[in-house]
């Protein structure tokens, strides 16, 4: 039961703000209980087995016998860091949104718990009907995120994202529903379950663009895609990025993007072999353009949220380039970028809302001499930028290191130019930084009628686990490589014929896919 | 020809006679207290008892797969569940009908004698197999629809909506007979059960027969608004009173579909490749005639109005799959579940339009709910959870609806109708997102009403929780649905 648990307590903690009647103690109710959740999510190391490259702590049941759809949950190495991800940030969301978010907050936490469920349930659902219910509900509340506390702009941006993001995944729909039917064809009993998909052989006529295999392959990429998001269907999130609140932006950048990068490795890689492997190139081709037109975008924001926003691109296009190359350096370096990103970029956008908060303005020509000010501030967006730069010893080195690494091994062109985006975001993060933090105070920083206050105990309180998570994940990488290891390297080795197994807890006797109920 | 009546036909039309017996209710207190009405609260009793009376002898009668009145009607899963959703809807609009400013007055019992007939009409509809039955019930809905807009003490909008529908609605009717007619010239019969076995070959074989089915199909392409067909639905949606509106575009829509799903459910599609792929086509031109439309409108009504034609077009996918599957089963209780969301999600915005109507006048703009969030916290989400199941977003009941429906089109091979379905969906999202927009995140002073609508507002939570709700059981729903039409 503790997945369920993981993914429906939010909702309950949604219900329970709901029904709060103090106004004035819902945050601290809001932070309790995410904090609750997190331990909750930590108790997920007691049981699991990192030496298992199946699925562990399956909880399934019928839930729509005619088309036989379940309810159908398991962890395996590869979502159990995207889980602990979005349970890690949670509170640190809701503790930097305590002075920020001054309206409707019960709306504001309701929003969030309800956001945490859909992305937890998208990370462990393993029905493919399951998972897209999951997938669709986490667009409501971030679309009320942004459209309700969200900037000038809110409301052009929010119906982009919403649209987008939706328009992409019908598509999606429709392949799920086509494959429902290509199990039935295979063993006479109609499944939405992903272990079932696995073990389709859908035909993949030798590079034809129109064989099955390639139009299942990119109605699944193409959902996937758009979250991620790759270039060039990005244009909803700078958008969605600028005008969201700080929580809204920290979630998007820091969980909701991973959810199609996750779907990738988990989808589209091991169901569709041939096609994705026929069509690498593009994605690496992606992920290449991706990492350097974001750079280079990134560098002329004069507005410090929008470069981070296009950075996001850059990073996000890492992460693909590993993921399609196909080897254990680069799924494993994709695995942990995704981890390195959600923190690096959620902590800069908490240290942007921080200073928004402080001055109403983003713009990077109205700071300067901020490290005289405000120096523990300083401080932490140093370490943060030295992370999003990937100094090495930081969590960013790691990632990005191996997903080259990766790269290089397969499709050294790739590598050659994605190489340069490490140039290019130290251009972008150290110029940035200059520009806020030394030179001339800027009219932001001088202005004598509202002194600036350095950070608080609070927002200190936010940032430290953060910057702790900056190091060990930098430090001591097998720390959390170890969890994934099994799971990545059985992916890699087995992606033409994938299969997962469901370990059976407490014994060691494994369960084959398709006789497991 | 013999026609024999027994008392196991009176048995199988006891919901029909109940329906009819509660209608005479009202009129006939009306008239024994010397044309004075009695209390509103009593007449709705009344008229509630005689749903609930039906909805109970069509669960105890409906399923039995009998036929009635020589062939004329007949009982089975699709006349259970499509009269049982219709009488829902019916019911429910009859609740607003009671509150609102348009309806209560001096002619509710007459108002409400009009709805129930036009019940019992629905009732005929949904059980007909013979053309001319289908006629009947046809005319008979529609005509005492045609004087309840028109009876509507508000100025010249339902009017015109009455004479709009009305000559349209005639026009329907004349091709349909005309339909009928060939029908009968080619077969000797006008009993869908006679022909039911060999309509494909008749089809190719008899020209004669093809324009008869040609036309009976326009016939209802015009009552369920399918593009080219659709032009009178947001004349007569918008100018009529909001109760009458949720009324036809719940309990008149899901019957008229009840009726089309008989005559497709013949084959005749198999038959024809071209009559075949003009529907396709008219579904596919009906979602985006209806979307693209939909977009456009600021008036609320005028938006539901045009996405309800959007919503004939995903239902046409699922006749036409019903019309071309070996197990015909599995496309109509799409359908039939895809109808049972719609009419719970249309009744629930429509009741909320309701309560923002000041007077019977009062157009309900969308920029008018701005703030609605603020003042009415809880309507405003039910509002929400009605339009985010309208546009098909998981895990709510209209999700379910397009899921099963378009899953079936899929199994049939109808993957590009399923494909622009689901395209359609998004330009949907567009026009649902709106209202929304407008509710949360614009400041505003949206207030309902002043009038006391109290059961209107239970009927809005009511849907709301039972789309939230009804989502996760939805599986249990429609296996229940299609083993019945087994």
């Amino acid at each position: 039961m503790i997945l369920s648990s993981i993914v429906f307590l939010p909702l309950l903690f949604a219900l329970l703000v709901a029904i709060w009647p103090k106004a004035n103690t819902v945050r601290h109710l809001a932070l309790g209980l995410s904090v609750i959740e997190f331990i909750v999510s930590l108790s997920l190391f007691k049981s699991f087995d990192a030496s298992a490259t199946g699925l562990q702590m399956v909880e399934k049941f019928m839930w729509i016998e005619r088309f036989g759809i379940q309810y159908f949950m398991g962890i395996d190495g590869i979502s159990l860091w995207l889980v602990l991800l979005t349970t890690f940030l949670t509170p640190i969301i809701i503790l930097a949104s305590w002075t920020s978010i001054t309206e409707r907050v019960k709306g504001f936490h309701i929003c969030l718990f309800i956001l945490q469920t859909a992305m937890l349930g998208t990370f462990l659902a393993m029905d493919a009907v399951f998972f897209y219910v999951f997938w669709e509900l986490s667009l409501v509340p971030m679309y009320f995120m942004v459209g309700i506390w969200g900037g000038a702009r809110r409301i052009y941006a929010t119906v982009k994202f919403f649209i987008y993001t939706m328009a992409g995944s019908v598509l999606m729909l429709v392949a799920i529903i086509y494959m429902m039917y290509l199990t039935q064809e295979a063993t006479g009993q109609m499944s939405a379950s992903l272990l079932d998909f696995y073990q389709l052989q859908i035909p993949f006529v030798g590079g034809t663009f129109f064989s099955l295999q390639t139009l299942l392959f990119f109605a699944f990429a193409l959902a996937f895609a758009i979250k991620v998001p790759a270039f060039p269907v990005h244009t909803w999130l700078p958008d969605a990025h600028v005008e969201a609140p700080t929580p809204g932006s920290v979630i998007l950048a820091g969980v909701m993007l991973k959810m199609g990068t996750y779907g990738f490795m988990r989808w589209v890689i091991p169901l569709f072999p041939e096609a994705s492997e026929y069509w690498a190139w593009l994605f690496m081709l992606i992920g290449t353009v991706g990492i350097i037109y974001g750079a280079l975008v990134a560098m002329v924001q004069p507005d410090v949220k929008k470069l981070v926003a296009y950075s996001s691109v850059s990073h996000m296009g890492y992460i693909l380039l590993g993921l399609f190359a196909f080897n254990a350096y680069g799924m494993g370096g994709g695995l942990y970028q995704m981890l390195n990103h959600g923190i690096s970029t959620g902590a800069l956008f908490i240290l942007i809302g921080m200073i928004y908060e402080r001055t109403h303005s983003r713009e990077i020509s109205k700071y300067g001499g901020l490290a005289g000010v405000l120096p523990i501030f300083t401080i932490f967006f140093f370490i943060i930028t030295l992370s999003s730069i990937a100094v090495p010893m930081t969590n960013g080195f790691v990632g990005e290191f191996f997903i080259l690494l990766g790269t290089y091994q397969s499709h050294p062109v790739f590598a050659y130019f994605a190489v340069s985006g490490v140039v290019l975001g130290a251009v972008y993060m150290l110029w940035m930084f200059k520009r806020v933090f030394f030179g001339e105070q800027g009219e932001l920083v001088k202005d004598e009628h509202h002194p600036l206050h350095d950070l608080n105990a609070r927002e200190i309180t936010v940032l430290v686990p953060l910057v702790i998570m900056v190091f060990w994940m930098g430090l001591f990488p097998n720390h959390f490589l170890n969890f994934s290891k099994a799971s990545i390297d059985h992916l890699v080795n087995n992606r033409s014929n994938y299969n997962l197994t469901i370990v059976q807890p407490g014994a060691s006797e494994v369960m084959h896919a398709q006789g497991g109920n | 020809m013999n026609i024999n009546v027994g008392l196991s036909d009176v048995l199988l039309i006891s919901p029909m006679i109940a329906l009819f017996l509660a209608s005479l209710l009202p009129i006939t207190m009306k008239v024994l207290r010397g044309n004075r009405e009695q209390h509103a609260l009593i007449t709705l009793g009344q008229a509630l008892t005689g749903i609930v009376a039906a909805v109970v002898l069509l669960v105890v009668f409906g399923g039995s797969d009998k036929t009635a009145f020589n062939n004329g009607l007949i009982f089975d899963g699709v006349t259970q569940w499509m009269g049982i959703i219709a009488l829902a809807g019916a019911g429910a609009a009859m609740v607003m009908m009671y509150e609102n400013p348009a309806t209560t007055g001096k002619q509710f019992s007459e108002l409400i004698f009009l709805a129930m007939s036009s019940a019992v009409g629905m009732l005929i509809l949904v059980s007909a197999v013979d053309l001319l039955m289908v006629f009947i019930g046809l005319e008979m809905m529609s005509l005492a629809l045609y004087l309840m807009i028109a009876m509507s003490h508000e100025e010249k909008l339902s009017k015109e909506a009455a004479l709009k529908y009305f000559i349209l609605g005639s026009f329907a009717s004349a091709l349909f007979l005309y339909g009928v007619a060939f029908i009968f010239g080619s077969t000797g019969g006008t009993n869908i059960l006679s022909f039911m076995d060999n309509a494909a070959e008749l089809v190719q074989t008899s020209r004669l027969f093809l324009f008869g089915v040609t036309f009976v199909i326009l016939g209802f392409c015009f009552k369920v608004s399918i593009a080219p067909f659709h032009a009178w639905t947001p004349d007569v949606y918008q100018g009529a009173p909001t109760p009458h509106t949720a009324f036809m575009a719940t309990a008149v829509k899901t019957v008229s579909f009840a009726a089309f799903l008989r005559i497709i459910a013949t084959k005749s599609l198999t038959g024809s490749d071209q009559l075949f792929d003009i529907l396709q086509w008219m579904a596919v031109i009906t979602m985006i005639v209806g979307n693209a439309a939909a977009i456009m409108q600021n008036n609320f009504k005028r938006m539901i109005a045009y996405s309800s034609v959007a919503h004939s077009g995903y239902l046409m996918v699922g006749l036409i799959t019903a019309g071309v599957s070996d197990n015909g089963a599995f496309g109509a209780s799409g359908v039939i579940f895809y109808l049972l969301a719609y009419g719970l999600m249309t009744i629930g915005a429509f009741a909320i339009a309701a309560m923002l109507e000041k007077s019977e006048n009062h157009i309900v703009n969308i920029d008018d709910l701005a703030g609605f969030a603020k003042q009415r916290p809880m309507l405003a989400l039910c509002l929400t959870v009605f339009l985010l199941s309208l546009a098909g977003i998981p895990p709510t009941l209209g999700f379910f609806g397009k899921f099963y429906m378009f899953n079936a089109a899929i199994g049939e091979g109808l993957l590009w109708l399923a494909i622009w379905g689901m395209l359609n969906s998004v330009i949907g999202v567009y026009y649902y997102l709106r209202p929304i927009v407008v509710m949360y995140m614009k400041e505003g002073n949206a207030e309902i009403a002043g009038h006391s609508l109290n059961a209107t507002t239970v009927t809005a939570v009511v849907m709301a929780l039972a789309i939230v709700l009804m989502g996760f059981v939805s599986g249990p729903i429609f296996s229940a649905v299609e083993k019945s039409l087994l």
